[in-house]
């Protein structure tokens, strides 16, 4: 694969010293050589799939514990990949038990950040209501971690992830109440993406030189008036100056170099992203970018967000006979076989397309191996049980070892507890890619990490 | 009811909506049309605006802002990421966020404009022209231009802190053209710049600060702030050149002065379009086309649907309220109970009426006995509906939610198996067990009652005699409303609707958080009194209803920022 590395040389420094738009090409493609990694360590990186209404847990969970295990029917797509997998039962969603909103509402913001929601504006079911996650998610204290040696701190795609955007159609916060919206096109995303590595490399310069100047010039005016207000304003430019100091800093490293398994995607005839009738074009589209997002080192950390909270996409492709929303089908008690084997279609589904992600990732060679091999991927849902709302028991798969942190191959029941918090997981992924904590999320469940999965 | 009460007693402490509605007359006998600042209601004398949070562009906003600014249709906004919803509207101060891809496409934004409306905006730099222009004079003409786009960017006048920063980012923009002196560049970054300042992003706020007496947290807007309070309140979008003529003379301080700004606003096209922006968001007309094409209709059960009916079944609804409203002078009640809509010839022949022949909107006369107002409009029933039949609990639900402002109590953890579908039965009789069921009674008693009213109507919106050649029987009842009792059919349901008291304060706590973009708070409870009474007094037309919100202590005054040091 093609690693693209911190620049010896500071692109502003050069330009600076050139004077700006005179800055001959040629440097440029020096500063951008590939050169191999100090250390033999591989970078790890995180990848967050998330689907939502719960599962069908009898038709989830395996058979048998440890290392033997049997795939169950929702599980069967990863075959393939049996080895590779940590199917991780009895762990619940506390934090999403507690505080503002309803269930779908809860387990949503609380799903990576294991924190209760803030109060809002928000409606949920029965008048309740709630605003969004009341901290940082998993993916973005990774990101905090690990982004600064890439051009982009982390990846937020979806795949029709319907409106309207409120706390049921975001995973992924950059703090308290700061909410990332995912992008449900993977032709915007590859623009930004690559768009400048494909555009005249002259232009792309003299773009970045005045967006230096405008960009200084938009901050100051951010931090003047960041000065001049209180509270929760006060809060709102604080977030926004930020988000375009990030953007500042990214104007040094925006064009990476192609070579190896880094190469421009085609991604074919152009389609409509929020037709759910599109979704598997989409979705295989999004994972093709993340993959190759992955073998660019444009960033190592990704979520692709499947739909979003009490979506009621028809899965019509996955089965003719479909013709229910998923949030309804998902609400159909236990006895109702022929919608409990739609809502096992739709979950052996989602897990197929995890199984896509992995082969991806597998095909990318990385020193020895692949990039897969330094790669943890979590699947995650907002729900246990889509009937009954219970978040107990959550049906979390991991899949890759993140470089040998994990032992996988393994199907882990309950410990002997008679409740365990889902931050215990979280703090694992958090500890396995090298963030040094024993807590994450509301700090009643300040826990530490899981035990059993290294 | 046990547990609706709660619901109930939330809604009125929140919304302040129909048990206030006894107590909101006005007793002095003060015309609510008078322009003295004086006037106010029993307990109501201290001024008391509630929170003022900043509030950021919306799309719809920043389109309609980039339009007036640069007289550039483009619509940029629409490739942004959608705007965080709250309540039922994407203008809700505390939701909408800045992402740093919001702010990445604010950067490709401004730079896409700048570099299109740049060299044109040249002209009002005439020292700049030529080959080799004298910087210093073009620097003169700079200022200039900068003083005036900056006045209408930030709307208002800048700072000469800021007009010295853009003058020296217009030199540093100089130098980054091809040729090494090039002043449209230098106007290139400076538009870059104001199109991502927080001051165009943001209204920004303050206050008169200085009118306010030592020690008062409240004050007076600045004519200013005013003059863009009316504007995307009343037009979406940013003052035109009389706002600001009275915002520069200071005369956008009085009741007076805001209503009559006000009533010269409402009579002009733009307020038509935000008027139809509130109905599109409150009644969800904005998600027909979304919602229903992402999931389509069954094509066998309904080989007439075609998503080419979307946009149209949309924009019936919004060409009826708009006429309604602006053409009819009608009342809140006429959109409930109107036998007439808006069609035009692909729409007359979906409906199956004659008339329209072109593709123009007209009005329809419709057969009172069947249709009422926009309840019985295709687009609405097509959206509160399955892919392969009607949903009466989804049509209750909106009636119980989005027209009563109520919310029916949360579903148990645990949910009882439906009914299975049997095509031998009506829709209705597949739901008796939502009234059968006490499990399922509890919460379904609230919305299938009033979604059963509109059974005639099959999943697309169109009007039957029967289903599956099965008598329809669209009979229901309201409960727990203010005005409760049995209905048979929808018109019967509209017109008990459209006498409601809490329909109609419902449409107004609505109107409160469109126009302010926040909740209505305890504090607010006076300056809804004020609207409520203002909307009865005219009889409940909307457009006194928009001029009231103008009006209030809430829309005119704010609190002082509480300001900190920075770190």
């Amino acid at each position: 694969m093609s690693n693209r590395k911190n620049h010896r040389l500071s692109r502003r420094t050069v330009l600076r010293g050139l004077g700006g738009a005179t800055i001959a090409l040629p440097l440029l493609d020096a500063m951008r050589s590939d050169t191999a990694y100090a250390g033999a360590d591989s970078p790890k990186r995180l990848i967050i799939m998330y689907t939502p209404n719960g599962t069908v847990p009898v038709n989830f969970w395996p058979a048998g514990s440890g290392p033997d295990f049997e795939l169950s029917p929702i599980l069967t797509p990863l075959a393939a990949h049996k080895q590779d997998l940590l199917v991780i039962g009895g762990l619940d969603m506390l934090s999403s038990l507690k505080g503002p909103g309803d269930a779908h509402q809860k387990g949503t913001g609380g799903c990576l950040t294991g924190t209760p929601l803030l109060e809002g504006n928000f409606a949920g079911d029965g008048g309740q209501s709630a605003g969004w996650a009341g901290g940082i998610s998993l993916d973005q204290a990774v990101a905090n971690h690990l982004g600064k040696d890439t051009p982009f701190a982390s990846l937020e795609l979806g795949v029709a992830v319907q409106d309207p955007a409120n706390v049921g159609a975001r995973i992924s916060y950059r703090g308290a109440g700061q909410p990332l919206p995912p992008e449900n096109s993977p032709y915007a995303a590859y623009q930004r993406l690559f768009g400048d590595s494909i555009a005249d490399p002259l232009a792309v310069e003299r773009r970045a030189a005045r967006r230096r100047a405008v960009l200084d010039a938009v901050n100051d005016e951010h931090r003047a008036l960041r000065s001049r207000l209180g509270g929760e304003d006060r809060e709102k430019l604080e977030n926004h100056l930020s988000a375009v100091e990030e953007i500042r800093n990214r104007l040094d490293e925006s064009v990476i170099t192609f070579g190896g398994e880094c190469q421009p995607l085609d991604q074919g005839e152009l389609l409509d992203p929020n037709v759910v009738a599109n979704m598997p074009f989409m979705g295989k589209l999004q994972i093709d970018l993340m993959a190759m997002a992955m073998a660019c080192d444009i960033t190592r950390v990704g979520t692709i967000m499947w739909t979003r909270s009490v979506a009621n996409h028809v899965f019509s492709f996955v089965d003719p006979k479909i013709t229910e929303g998923h949030h309804s089908i998902a609400h159909k008690g236990d006895e109702d076989a022929p919608k409990i084997a739609q809502n096992t279609a739709i979950n052996a589904w989602y897990a197929e397309q995890l199984a896509y992600l992995i082969t991806k990732l597998k095909a990318i060679p990385e020193g020895d191996g692949t990039v897969f091999d330094n790669t943890v991927i979590l699947w995650t849902n907002e729900q246990a049980k889509g009937n009954n709302h219970s978040r107990f028991d959550m049906p979390y798969v991991l899949a890759g070892s993140a470089g040998g942190y994990f032992k996988t191959g393994r199907y882990l029941t309950r410990p002997d507890m008679p409740q365990v918090p889902h931050n215990k997981l979280l703090v694992s992924l958090l500890q396995a890619m090298g963030v040094e904590t024993d807590s994450f999320g509301d700090p009643e469940f300040d826990t530490g990490p899981l035990s059993g999965l290294t | 009811m046990r547990e609706l009460l709660p619901a109930l007693i939330g809604l009125l402490a929140v919304a302040a909506t129909s048990s206030l509605a006894g107590c909101q007359g006005n007793p002095s006998g003060q015309d609510a049309d008078s322009a003295g600042d004086d006037e106010g209601l029993p307990g109501c004398e201290a001024i008391e605006p509630g929170p003022s949070p900043i509030r950021r562009l919306t799309r719809v906003e920043y389109n309609n802002t980039i339009y007036q600014l640069l007289g550039d249709s483009s619509q940029p906004a629409n490739a942004f990421p959608p705007d965080e919803v709250a309540g039922s509207f994407d203008n809700q101060a505390a939701a909408l966020v800045v992402s740093p891809l919001l702010a990445e496409n604010y950067e490709s934004a401004a730079e896409q404009l700048a570099i299109t409306h740049a060299p044109g905006l040249m002209d009002q730099l005439p020292a700049c022209a030529g080959g080799a222009p004298d910087p210093a004079s073009c620097s003169a003409d700079a200022e200039a231009f900068i003083r005036s786009f900056g006045k209408r960017a930030y709307r208002r006048p800048l700072t000469e802190d800021e007009v010295s920063a853009h003058i020296d980012l217009f030199i540093t923009g100089t130098g980054l053209g091809e040729s090494s002196y090039d002043p449209a560049v230098g106007v290139e970054t400076v538009m870059q710049a104001m199109l991502q300042s927080p001051h165009f992003l943001y209204r920004v706020e303050f206050g008169a600060q200085d009118v306010a007496p030592s020690g008062e947290d409240i004050v007076p807007l600045t004519s200013y702030e005013l003059a863009s309070r009316l504007s995307y309140l009343l037009w979406n979008t940013m003052p035109d050149a009389a706002l600001f003529e009275a915002a520069d003379a200071d005369e956008l301080q009085t009741k007076a002065q805001i209503e009559a700004q006000a009533r010269r606003m409402m009579d002009t096209p733009r307020a038509r379009e935000a008027v139809k922006n509130f109905h599109r968001q409150w009644l969800g007309l904005g998600r027909i086309e979304t919602h229903i094409a992402a999931n389509g209709k069954s094509p066998e059960i309904y080989p007439d649907y075609g998503p080419y009916l979307l946009s149209l079944w949309r924009r019936e609804t919004e060409a009826f309220i708009d006429d309604a409203v602006f053409e009819q002078d009608a009342n809140v009640e006429v959109l409930f109970t109107a036998n007439y809509t808006m069609m035009n010839k692909q729409l007359a022949f979906f409906y199956g009426v004659t008339g329209p022949t072109t593709d123009e909107f007209e009005r329809v006369e419709l057969d009172p006995s069947k249709y009422a107002g926009f309840l019985t409009h295709a687009g609405l029933l097509a959206l509160y509906a399955m892919p392969d039949r009607s949903s009466p609990i989804h049509r209750g639900k909106f009636v119980r939610e989005v027209l009563l402002c109520q919310s029916p109590p949360p579903p148990p953890d645990v949910i009882p198996k439906p009914p299975s579908v049997d095509d031998t039965q009506t829709t209705r009789d597949q739901f008796i067990e939502h009234a059968e069921n006490p499990l399922c009674a509890g919460c379904h008693r609230l919305m299938d009652p009033l979604g059963f009213g509109f059974e005639h109507f099959d999943g697309i919106g169109r009007y039957r005699e029967t289903e599956w050649g099965l008598a329809i029987d669209a009979s229901g009842e309201l409960l727990e409303t203010d005005n409760d009792g049995p209905y048979n059919g929808v018109v019967e349901l509209a017109n008990k609707l459209a006498t409601s008291e809490q329909v109609k304060s419902c449409v107004a706590s609505q109107w409160f958080q469109f126009g302010y973009g926040r909740a209505p708070t305890s504090e607010d409870a006076c300056s809804m009194q004020e609207i409520e009474a203002d909307f009865a007094d005219s009889d409940y037309d909307i457009k006194e209803l928009v001029i009231a919100l103008t009006l209030t202590d809430a829309f005119r005054y704010r609190h002082v920022n509480a300001a900190q040091e920075a770190p």
